[in-house]
């Protein structure tokens, strides 16, 4: 089972299951352990091809046996997900470990990826079980509903879950073709009903400098 | 001697009392502020022990430019934003590398261990691998030490019937009666290309405690 030591160190319980780890993230472990390397974007050929064509290959450990394990990335701050059947968007970068139960995969995001600073492909995470997601910084978790659309930085953006719609929009004016611009030019537009996962710090992104 | 030695103002700062006839050293400039009348003393000797220790030290690569802060009032530490853990030993041996020292209290005997003491080649291979080289600095007696570590740290406890594997580059320093060895788990993968970024651990057994920070970067 997962569980936070602290806020950047994450302790995983295991009794002879398995979790899928970012490669290399281990810092600590007792009892026995195996690791094995996986590979993102899916299994199989089908999965081979997605990662090829996407570029999206985050590089993924399954780590197995009996006793606890610790894991941590270059101190980012760590936040729990429960995931109960429903889908995780989360940029490959930002995803430190899932239950082996979960399946991950690749979609196409558009311009929104590109946005972002990260490419035009985001990995999901689906099923029923626990994810591990880092963000600069504390992240924090906003709800959106009908009738309160969020509409959130790219650079800032991490994750998001549950029945949303995202659309792109622009704050692009004369001012920003002047050099003028808020540096807010390029947003993203959540609607529909769940959880957007934000961090208080942002990746460079084109936005940032218009 | 004052049971805490240094105390811990946030996750990045420790402050300490120094009091007349009792000593501190710390790492060379990583006094933040200072209340009282309080001296700061380069260190040429890089420690205690002599010219003789000052000559290991060299030798060693171990020599952390030191001061020794010496007066009546309180001093803040801290050092290039990294956290500070501070260790209490209470008669056993710290072996911590050395530019990882924050301070530490006068009443500790600081020494240098050669890594091929424990466990001949296989030591000095353990310290290649681990990035420590070949020496380490070893702290004994009864006192307390700040450790720094790239973000933060947790103990993790060493039982007999229970080794504990960490990742060399979130090794941060470990105390006891802790025998240490590298284990690989090399296989066909590795060779190939595909391992899982796990091939080398450091395996400590025995009894004691192990400090592991939250990041696989060096200070």
């Amino acid at each position: 089972m997962f569980r936070l030591q602290g806020s950047k160190v994450l302790a995983v319980d295991m009794t002879g299951d398995a979790v899928k780890a970012k490669n290399g993230s281990m810092v600590a472990y007792d009892g026995q352990m195996a690791f094995k390397k996986l590979s993102g974007g899916g299994e199989g050929l089908r999965g081979m091809v997605t990662r090829r064509l996407t570029g999206e290959q985050m590089t993924v450990m399954e780590v197995r046996g009996q006793g606890t394990c610790w894991f941590a990335d270059r101190a980012s701050e760590i936040n729990l997900v429960r995931l109960q059947g429903d889908k995780l968007f989360v940029e490959s970068s930002n995803l430190l470990a899932t239950d082996a139960g979960l399946r991950t995969g690749t979609t196409f995001t558009g311009l929104r990826g590109a946005s972002q600073g990260n490419g035009l492909f985001t990995t999901t995470v689906e099923g029923h079980g626990q994810a591990a997601i880092m963000s600069d910084g504390p992240a924090v978790v906003l709800r959106v509903s009908a009738q309160y659309p969020l509409i959130v930085d790219p650079g800032a953006y991490i994750a998001h879950q549950g029945n949303l719609r995202q659309s792109f929009q622009s704050g692009v004016t004369f001012r920003t073709f002047l050099g003028e611009g808020g540096g807010e030019a390029f947003q993203i537009r959540f609607e529909g009903d769940g959880l957007v996962y934000v961090q208080p710090s942002e990746r460079n992104t084109i936005a940032g400098d218009v | 001697m004052c049971d805490v030695a240094f105390r811990e103002i946030n996750s990045k700062m420790v402050e300490a009392t120094v009091l007349p006839g009792q000593r501190l050293f710390s790492q060379r400039g990583a006094m933040l502020a200072y209340k009282g009348d309080v001296s700061f003393t380069p260190n040429i000797q890089g420690g205690q022990g002599g010219v003789m220790s000052m000559i290991g030290r060299r030798i060693a690569n171990e020599a952390t430019p030191l001061m020794s802060v010496e007066g009546n009032g309180t001093v803040m530490f801290g050092h290039g934003g990294h956290h500070v853990q501070v260790i209490n030993l209470t008669g056993d041996t710290l072996y911590v590398e050395a530019d990882r020292l924050l301070a530490f209290e006068g009443t500790l005997r600081q020494g240098t261990m050669f890594m091929g003491s424990q466990g001949g080649v296989m030591g000095m291979v353990r310290g290649q691998v681990t990035g420590q080289g070949l020496f380490t600095t070893t702290l004994q007696g009864v006192g307390s030490v700040a450790v720094m570590a790239h973000g933060g740290v947790f103990e993790v406890p060493i039982t007999p019937g229970r080794t504990v594997h960490v990742d060399p580059q979130a090794y941060v320093a470990h105390h006891g009666d802790v025998r240490n060895k590298l284990s690989t788990a090399l296989g066909w993968r590795d060779m190939v290309g595909r391992g899982s970024g796990e091939a080398f651990q450091l395996e400590l057994s025995g009894n004691g405690v192990v400090y592991v920070q939250a990041s696989e970067e060096k200070l």
